[in-house]
Parts: C-alpha cells; structure tokens; sequence
C-alpha cells in the first residue's frame, strides 16, 4: 500500500512534482485565498507543500482587481525540475503573459460570450411579451 | 482638529517626552556651557573662499553660452551651498519627537569622551539632515503588452500580476494588468505604488493616501504650523517623483514664502528643497530679508551664489561676474538688479552695516 510505505520510508513520495492552487483559508470563512504552490501529486491540496511560488485572491477588491502573485524566477527553477502545472495555473499563467494562452481560456470566453448574446436576445423578447401582454 | 494620529502613524500620543540618544545629553551639557557656539564662524572661512571659486566657474559659464548645464539638485556644489545655508542647529535636530516613554540616561564622561560624543553626535545630525532628492515629475505609463480581442467578456474583473522575484528593484519589476477587454497592459504608477505597498509594505505608508493631503486639510495643518510633520508625512507616503509628492511640496513651500516663517524649516532636512524650489521661481526676495534680519551675511552671500549659478544669464550673475564681487557687493548688486522689494533688500542691509559698524566701534 502507497500509504504505508510512505509511512515506512520517510524520502518516499508517489507521483511527480506539481505547482497548483492550494486553499489557504483554514476551512472556517467563508472567503476562499488561494497559494500558488510547488507540491508532491499525491499530497492533499492543503497540506505540507515543497514551496509557495505566489498567490491568488479570487474575489475582487475595492478597485475591481483580482490580486495575483507570482514569483517567477522559482517558476521557472520548478518547471526547469520538471513539475507540471495544473489547467488553473496554467491559465492564470498564460492571462499573466508567463505562458502562452491556455486554450481553454479562449473556449470559455467565447461560451461565455454565447450566453451573454443569448441572455440579451432574450430579455428584449421578454420586454416586447410584456408590452404585448 | 486634526488628531495626531494622522501625522505620527501608528505611534500613540504621549504628553511627555523622552530622547533615546545619550548624545544629545551630552550635546546638551554642551551646550549650556558653550552657548554662543555657531558654525556661522566656522564656517566664514570656507564661505570666502568658496564664494571666489564660484566666481572663478561663473566667467567659464557666461563665455560658452552654448555649452551651459543647468545645474542639476544633486550637484556636489550646489549641495555643499544648501547644506550650508540649512545651518546645523544640534538642539533642534535633536529635540524630542513623540516616542515611547523611557527614563534618561545619564553617563559620567570626561572631556575627552564628551568631546567625542558631540562629534558623533554632528555626525549623526549631519546623516539626519540628509536631503530627499528633488526629481522632476515622472512620465506615466502607457504600455500595452498584448491585444487579444477572444478574451472579450471573460470576466467582470481585472486580473492584477504582480512579480515577487525577490531580487529585483521596485523600479524594474513587472506588474501587469489583463483587462476584461482582453489587453494586456503594464500598470500606472498610482497602480504599482499600490501594489508593491501591498506585497512589500513600508513602513508608515498607507494603501490610500491620509486625507491630510487634501487642499482644504493642507490649510488647515499649515494654519497649526506644522510644515515639517506635513513634508515628513509626504516623504513616507509619496514617491519622490510622483505628481503628488511635488504637488505638496509645492503647496508648503509657497505657504511658508508667503508667511515667511522660514525659520520652521531651518535645521530640517527640507531646507535644501526649499531654497532650491525658490531660487529656480526666482523669488529669494523673502528669505534673503529674513536672513538679513536675523544677521546671517554669509548665508545671504552663498545663497546669491547659487542663484548666480542656477540663472547665469540674469543681469545679476553677469555684472557680479563681470566686477569680481564678492561679500556684501554681491548683496549690494542682486538688490539692484534682481530684486522685487529692492527697498526691504537696502534697508536691511544698511541696517546691518549700521550694526557691524556699532560693533567694531
């Protein structure tokens, strides 16, 4: 069993090195912050990790910004170790200019433009049914 | 009232006062046995034969016209002028600001050791009186990084990257800010000051400016006297070439021109800043008097030095060039030429002929 072996030799760890988003809010408030981490893959998202390489605060502040952090040299060192990002890094990497767009940004943006337009198209319908009515 | 608490940050108030510098105890054991010590007699040497060497650079100036340099504030002579002019007034530089309460120390020393401590004691007023530099109004920024039109409506909120390499300077670190539009831009200096407050905070500075800063509040803190707690303020919380830092400044300097109370500045760190602010408008009139009065004659002299260097094609620097002047003729030619209230000027400069003559008679 991986568990009982991690217990029993204390330099073993599964799979591969990541850098992923780790919730930093204890669980108790309803207010989530996240820690841009390098960490072992089999690790709970919050627990012990290997090094934070940043943050990112998912609610925005008094001047609309979402504050990201990033510390790029130590990036760098980590995938130059070979460690994978995972999809929401890699996306807030790629809107940073770090990395180069991440395809799924460009999926969602255009769903979300979809809905957008349909949501437009069908609140004007709903005004004329209610000056019809 | 303005409470006290917007000047001196987070520090509490407190009635009494306590130093923490065991120096200044002996400064000033010093001081009560030697009085009348001033560096103006120190210092009349030094002036002399500085006020000639600035003559012998102004003819070199005035012939090459075409190759003239504005002098610039951080200029080894002209900073020599001002940190003479802003005078070392160790009881001053040393009186007590608002700490925390803590009994005096008292040490027994002998000459020697006193000696001793009054010069580390100069010393460290001399690193005290250090001048925020004086830099000319930073350009904003206008950069955009990348335009991508698909990321339209990919969000209601700006994303704000910021770089924490620990190594680099403030200056050259890369903050940026992808829009809901989709560009890519870098961040204003409003935007980076912000910032760089949140992930790398000073001390004393806060994310938005106090509202002291504002004109109505302005007036009211210079009403209270309080220049020098405004421009140590502004110091904390303002870069030094951000249009907010140069705006204040210039709103105390003209406050205390048109007040005259020159001498809350005097032994301060800001006297420099001042005086260079009024030499480049031109407008000396005021402070020149007011030394007059106060029967400081060599820092009148090099202050019409520095003006001489600073505009060395008014009537002024040419004709003192022209007839090698120096001492009270430089006095004399500037309240010719250049002054407004040439009057006030001759009036006060009779009178301390009038006085000097008193005194050696």
């Amino acid at each position: 069993m991986v568990r009982l072996s991690s217990f029993l030799l204390k330099t073993y760890h599964g799979g591969h090195i990541v850098i992923r988003l780790a919730m930093a809010g204890h669980k108790q408030s309803n207010r989530p912050f996240y820690r841009i981490v390098a960490a072992y893959n089999k690790r709970a998202r919050d627990s012990k990790y290997i090094e934070q390489l940043g943050s990112y605060d998912p609610l925005p502040n008094i001047y609309n910004e979402k504050l990201v952090s990033f510390n790029s040299d130590r990036i760098k060192y980590w995938m130059g170790c070979g460690a994978h990002p995972t999809k929401p890094v890699a996306k807030l990497l790629g809107f940073a200019g770090f990395f180069p767009l991440h395809p799924m940004t460009v999926t969602e943006a255009e769903r979300r433009r979809a809905l957008a337009e349909q949501a437009e198209g069908a609140a004007p319908e709903e005004v004329v049914k209610q000056q019809e009515l | 009232m303005i409470p006290t608490s917007y000047v001196f940050g987070h520090e509490s108030v407190i009635d009494e006062v306590a130093t923490n510098m065991a120096a200044f105890s002996a400064a000033r054991c010093l001081f009560r046995s030697y009085s009348l010590v001033k560096n103006v007699d120190q210092n009349t040497g030094i002036l002399i034969r500085c006020s000639r060497r600035m003559l012998c650079s102004a003819p070199s100036d005035s012939s090459s016209p075409d190759a003239h340099v504005k002098p610039q504030f951080m200029d080894s002579e002209v900073q020599d002028i001002l940190t003479r002019i802003t005078g070392l007034n160790l009881e001053k530089v040393f009186r007590p600001i608002k700490q925390e309460l803590k009994p005096p120390k008292y040490k027994l020393m002998t000459d020697a050791q006193l000696e001793e401590a009054t010069q580390s004691a100069r010393e460290q007023a001399q690193r005290l009186l250090k001048m925020p530099p004086v830099l000319p109004e930073r350009k904003p920024i206008n950069d955009v990084l990348s335009e991508d039109k698909i990321l339209e409506g990919m969000d209601t909120a700006k994303y704000v990257f910021t770089d924490i390499t620990f190594n680099i300077p403030h200056r050259e670190r890369f903050i940026v800010i992808r829009e809901p539009t989709g560009t890519l831009r870098k961040a204003s200096w409003e935007e980076r000051d912000r910032i760089l407050q949140v992930y790398f905070p000073k001390e004393g500075r806060r994310l938005t400016a106090p509202p002291v800063f504002k004109e109505e509040n302005l007036k009211m803190v210079f009403g209270q006297d309080r220049h020098e707690d405004m421009l140590d303020l502004c110091q904390v919380q303002f870069e030094p070439d951000s249009s907010e830092y140069i705006r204040v400044h210039a709103a105390t300097y003209e406050d205390l021109e048109k007040m005259g109370k020159y001498d809350l500045l005097r032994s301060t760190r800001h006297f420099g800043g001042l005086v260079w602010y009024l030499v480049n408008a031109r407008r000396v009139d005021g402070l020149m008097i007011d030394m007059l009065q106060k029967d400081l004659l060599q820092d009148a002299v090099s202050l019409v030095g520095l003006f001489n260097k600073v505009h060395p094609h008014s009537e002024t620097a040419q004709e003192a060039s022209s007839q090698q002047a120096y001492g009270l003729d430089l006095l004399k030619i500037y309240a010719k030429r250049e002054s407004q209230r040439a009057g006030y000027v001759e009036l006060a400069l009779q009178a301390y002929e009038q006085t000097s003559a008193e005194s050696t008679v």
